[in-house]
């Protein structure tokens, strides 16, 4: 159903790749290559060329590693140190790759239910001796208090089965309970959604975590083979046929638009600062909350239903006793 | 067995790069760069014995660098007995500083978090970083054990066009130079910064360095960058700060947060509400919420996205910022 796709190799991948390998194997111990391919989560191919690589390597007329060619053609892997010269330690880890891992451990350790704090300290720990001490790290993440317990969704979706909540409608602040059949949990730096099967929208959707209440395990309703069927994308938001085509400009305050939009084609340089570009957007009410949080640094150009979807939100906001409460889609 | 002495046989830049680690990691005294160049696979079989070897002198200075974003260092040594000839140099992985220093294996489980700690990268700048990372953290795993956390695929959202650029100038410890607008006077200014650390705060990518003009540290805030950062050409590294160093200008920016509060009343049943829901109730208070704030005007933007339900009651100035937005937004859509 959600399928990591495997990534091309590059040759510094896979340099890296053959020292991880030495330092995992046991001298002369036998593994097989689709297990290896696994445990390091590469095609393989890979691991065949590596240990082949390996097998080819000769410094001053030794060869540090023997190998059966016939047998690795099998999909058979038994490396043998024959030198003294046979790396077969793992290096440290650079300091971008610690600071890379750390980083996404102190992630991890945001996120409620995901694993016991002392879990990521041990890691975390693991990653710091593996590195040079005296240097700092260089990237620290602070993330947002996420202080919503996602322990619920994460048991229903191990257990393949659906969940009842409240859910706050956006459009009319009014709530209304739903039947989620959960496929994944996408915590983002600011918002958690939930990717899962609306039944009563019969389509994949995406919910805001903190928008939802009372959510309750549905033991007895398992999850569809529709719901497992469907492909789920990495964005958030799918545009769809029937979107409009929405010209906006940004100043560099309001750049983030254009990653959170995706735009149809490159943005263009109106000046030295400011970029416009066009995206597909399914209701024009979205606009309003997205433009009018940079207080100016972003604009709608076109069209004119856009642009006074936006004013009207901003106008709303001005005189929240005149205006009717703002209102955006879902 | 297949036949290693076809002559056609290419020398790929991983079996260069593995062969280059492991004669200088086990040659007893280092090796020169003659002695390199003419007897590693990769290099030996263009090597001209008498002649012009610039260009693979160069691909070994790039295969350094390869190596050093790789964690592994091939220092420059000039033995002791030479006193400072430079032509003497050999180059030299030290054991001591390129193995991890103890033994560890890892569980299944602890490998599928530190996995998923290197996919919350994905797509973004150090996803490549991070994945080299696990896959040698790998190799302290017991192969054929799986665990899997299914069910999350968190994200950490970096899309600063700069953020790439300056994580390097960490890295190499060089002088960064960016055009950055002052978000109080709307000046844009020419900063020049020896750059120490990057930090996610509040959800806002800061860089923290040292200010070269106020010499001092000095925080950035990656998205009021409004030019390229560039890095001189050839420029000297600086000196990496010391651990305490960081640690000080962090904790005084925690401290700067500390004296900033904001005191909102949030309107029940709305949006805002459910937003701050959790936190209101942690405070236990039913409508009024204090919230501490690194950024006034980061600050200023999360309270526009609930127009008519946050009402801000101090301090003065983050109502009238909001306001302003809602104005200057009204002005441009009119």
């Amino acid at each position: 159903m959600i399928m990591a796709e495997l990534r091309k190799l590059s040759d510094s991948d896979r340099f890296n790749l053959m020292l991880a390998l030495v330092g995992n194997l046991i001298d002369g111990a036998p593994y097989d290559v689709p297990e290896l391919a696994k445990h390091f989560k590469v095609p393989e191919i890979e691991i065949t060329n590596a240990v082949k690589t390996l097998g080819f390597i000769e410094i001053n007329h030794h060869s540090p590693y023997g190998i059966d060619f016939d047998d690795l053609e099998d999909g058979n892997v038994a490396l043998s140190f024959k030198e003294k010269m046979s790396l077969k330690e793992v290096p440290r880890l650079s300091a971008r790759q610690a600071s890379a891992l750390a980083a996404g451990l102190v992630y991890l350790k945001s996120i409620p239910g995901l694993a016991e704090s002392d879990e990521i300290e041990t890691l975390q720990n693991i990653i710091a001796s593996g590195f040079e001490e005296t240097k700092a790290p260089e990237i620290r993440i602070n993330p947002v208090g996420i202080d919503l317990d996602i322990r619920i969704l994460r048991q229903a979706i191990n257990k393949g089965v659906a969940i009842k909540c409240d859910y706050q409608d956006n459009k009319n602040v009014t709530t209304t309970e739903r039947v989620i059949e959960p496929l994944r949990i996408d915590p983002h730096s600011e918002v958690i959604y939930l990717r899962g099967w609306c039944q009563e929208k019969q389509a994949l959707r995406s919910f805001r975590i903190d928008r939802m209440r009372n959510t309750v395990i549905l033991e007895d309703v398992r999850i569809s083979d529709q719901a497992k069927q469907a492909e789920l994308q990495d964005e958030i938001y799918v545009p769809s046929d029937s979107d409009v085509e929405v010209v906006l400009e940004v100043e560099p305050g309001a750049y983030g638009l254009m990653y959170d939009l995706k735009p149809i084609a490159e943005p263009v340089a109106v000046n030295k600062t400011s970029r416009r570009f066009t995206v597909k957007v399914g209701d024009v009410r979205n606009l309003g909350r997205l433009v009018t949080r940079y207080g100016g640094a972003a604009k709608v150009i076109s069209p004119e239903d856009a642009r006074k979807a936006v004013r009207d939100f901003a106008l709303a906001a001005i005189n929240p006793e005149t205006a009717d409460t703002p209102k955006d889609a879902e | 067995m297949a036949d290693k002495s076809v002559a056609k046989y290419k020398i790929s830049k991983p079996e260069r790069l593995f062969a280059l680690t492991c004669a200088l990691l086990y040659s007893k005294v280092g090796l020169s760069k003659h002695q390199i160049l003419s007897s590693i696979p990769g290099y030996m079989n263009e090597y001209k014995p008498n002649g012009n070897n610039k260009t693979l002198e160069r691909k070994f200075e790039r295969d350094k660098d390869t190596l050093r974003h790789n964690g592994i260092v091939a220092e420059a040594v000039i033995p002791a007995h030479e006193d400072e000839n430079n032509q003497a140099t050999v180059y030299v992985i030290k054991k001591s500083e390129f193995v991890w220093p103890e033994h560890i294996k890892l569980t299944a489980r602890q490998l599928a978090l530190l996995s998923l700690a290197a996919e919350a990268w994905a797509g973004g700048s150090l996803s490549t970083a991070a994945n080299k990372g696990i896959v040698k953290l790998r190799s302290m795993g017991v192969v054929g054990e799986d665990s899997d956390i299914a069910g999350i695929a968190p994200r950490i959202i970096e899309h600063e066009p700069n953020f790439r650029e300056i994580n390097n100038a960490v890295s190499d410890q060089r002088v960064i130079k960016f055009d950055y607008r002052n978000p109080n006077t709307g000046v844009i200014e020419t900063r020049a910064l020896e750059p120490w650390l990057i930090q996610q705060l509040d959800g806002q990518w800061i860089v923290l360095g040292f200010d070269q003009k106020n010499k001092e540290p000095r925080n950035f805030m990656l998205r009021r960058m409004v030019s390229k950062v560039t890095v001189a050409p050839n420029s000297a590294p600086f000196e990496a700060p010391s651990p305490e160093d960081v640690k000080k200008a962090t904790d005084d920016l925690e401290k700067f947060a500390d004296s900033q509060i904001a005191t909102l009343r949030i309107k029940p049943d709305t949006a805002a509400f459910f937003r701050y829901e959790p936190k209101l109730r942690e405070q236990k208070s039913k409508d009024v919420l204090t919230l501490r704030y690194y950024d006034k005007f980061v600050l200023a933007e999360q309270i526009r996205e609930y127009p008519g339900q946050i009402d801000v009651i101090e301090p003065k100035e983050l109502s009238e910022l909001v306001q302003a937005g809602y104005k200057k937004v009204v002005d441009d859509h009119g």
